[in-house]
């Protein structure tokens, strides 16, 4: 297991790891830059790739769940989803036909792309104390990708917002409105990006 | 690919061509844009011409790599090349990465080769 933090708050990560009472025994990486979810078009977490022993993807972005704590908010059965991987990490059962993996997930669009670097934008300049600047790209990465939650909602808490606020219930009611675009597959086994 | 190939540059969007070297590892040669072995084949170079540099934004789109622009802050930011992302979703290859754990120790995903891997996107937010 690879876990990567699309985040930049490294000492909230650092506690996570620490408050973990199983002991944590697989690399924790911090993607500030969201490289990754550029890479794999990866829109919301928590996403989950399958990646087989030759680097070949058996399962895409999937929103998939550790434990159970938010089930009564997005009626996801994290159980079933854990079991499912067990069986691929023991038997090799993997739960798509490997010919349906290819083109299962849609691809960024050139705005959510751009999103995505103005976002990256916006990181740097805060970090270099220039806050007219952050904002004026965090401003253009939400207009550019209004659906992608690891460029709003990762947003929120540098630019002073709560995710976990009203910002919060406002993105998933137009979230919800937009026909709940995910790049990946849902809980309810399906890709539901438009086309 | 590692963070140098993803990266956000302190410039101008038209910089000198002499420059591109430095600012992104590929350089202008008689045959195209090159990097090591690698050359893009560039007919007419006229098309990374303005105002007497190169045009970044052009050189991102010869390399199909994603570019924005802030003029006001001096920032350009240049994404991954697409092909990356295409063979992740299109043919199943899963994009190498670098990055680094909370100690500041850089991992590959390469490093994993040859086992099962899960991997994890997450945040605090």
């Amino acid at each position: 297991m690879i876990a990567v933090a699309i985040d930049e708050a490294v000492d909230t990560i650092r506690n996570y790891i620490n408050n973990d009472t199983d002991g944590v025994s697989y690399p924790v990486l911090i993607d500030a830059d969201h490289l990754v979810s550029e890479l794999y078009a990866i829109s919301n977490v928590p996403t989950v790739i399958l990646i087989d022993e030759d680097d070949m993807i058996v399962h895409p972005n999937w929103n998939a769940y550790a434990s159970n704590t938010f089930k009564e908010f997005h009626g996801i059965d994290a159980d079933a989803q854990l079991e499912a991987i067990r069986r691929w990490v023991r038997d090799g059962e993997t739960m798509i036909p490997v010919e349906e993996v290819a083109g299962a997930v849609k691809d960024l669009t050139d705005e959510e792309e751009r999103g995505k670097l103005h976002f990256r934008l916006a990181t740097h300049l805060r970090n270099a104390g220039d806050q007219a600047g952050s904002e004026r790209n965090f401003t253009r990465a939400c207009e550019l990708a209004p659906h992608d939650w690891t460029i709003r909602r990762a947003s929120m808490p540098l630019r002073g917002g709560d995710p976990f606020g009203a910002e919060f219930f406002e993105l998933v009611s137009e979230y919800t409105a937009a026909g709940s675009p995910y790049h990946g597959i849902n809980h309810r086994g399906v890709t539901d990006h438009p086309t | 690919m590692d963070a140098a190939d993803v990266a956000v540059l302190t410039s101008p969007p038209i910089v000198n061509a002499d420059d591109l070297g430095e600012l992104i590892g590929w350089t202008l040669k008689p045959e195209g844009l090159c990097r090591d072995e690698r050359c893009v084949i560039l007919p007419d170079r006229s098309v990374l011409e303005s105002d007497g540099g190169v045009d970044l934004a052009a050189i991102a789109e010869l390399l199909d790599r994603p570019c924005a622009v802030d003029a006001e802050a001096g920032l350009v930011a240049l994404g991954a090349e697409r092909g990356q992302r295409r063979g992740a979703l299109l043919e199943r290859r899963a994009p190498d990465f670098t990055l680094p754990d909370i100690d500041g120790t850089w991992h590959a995903l390469s490093d994993h080769r040859s086992k099962k891997k899960l991997l994890v996107a997450f945040s605090s937010w």
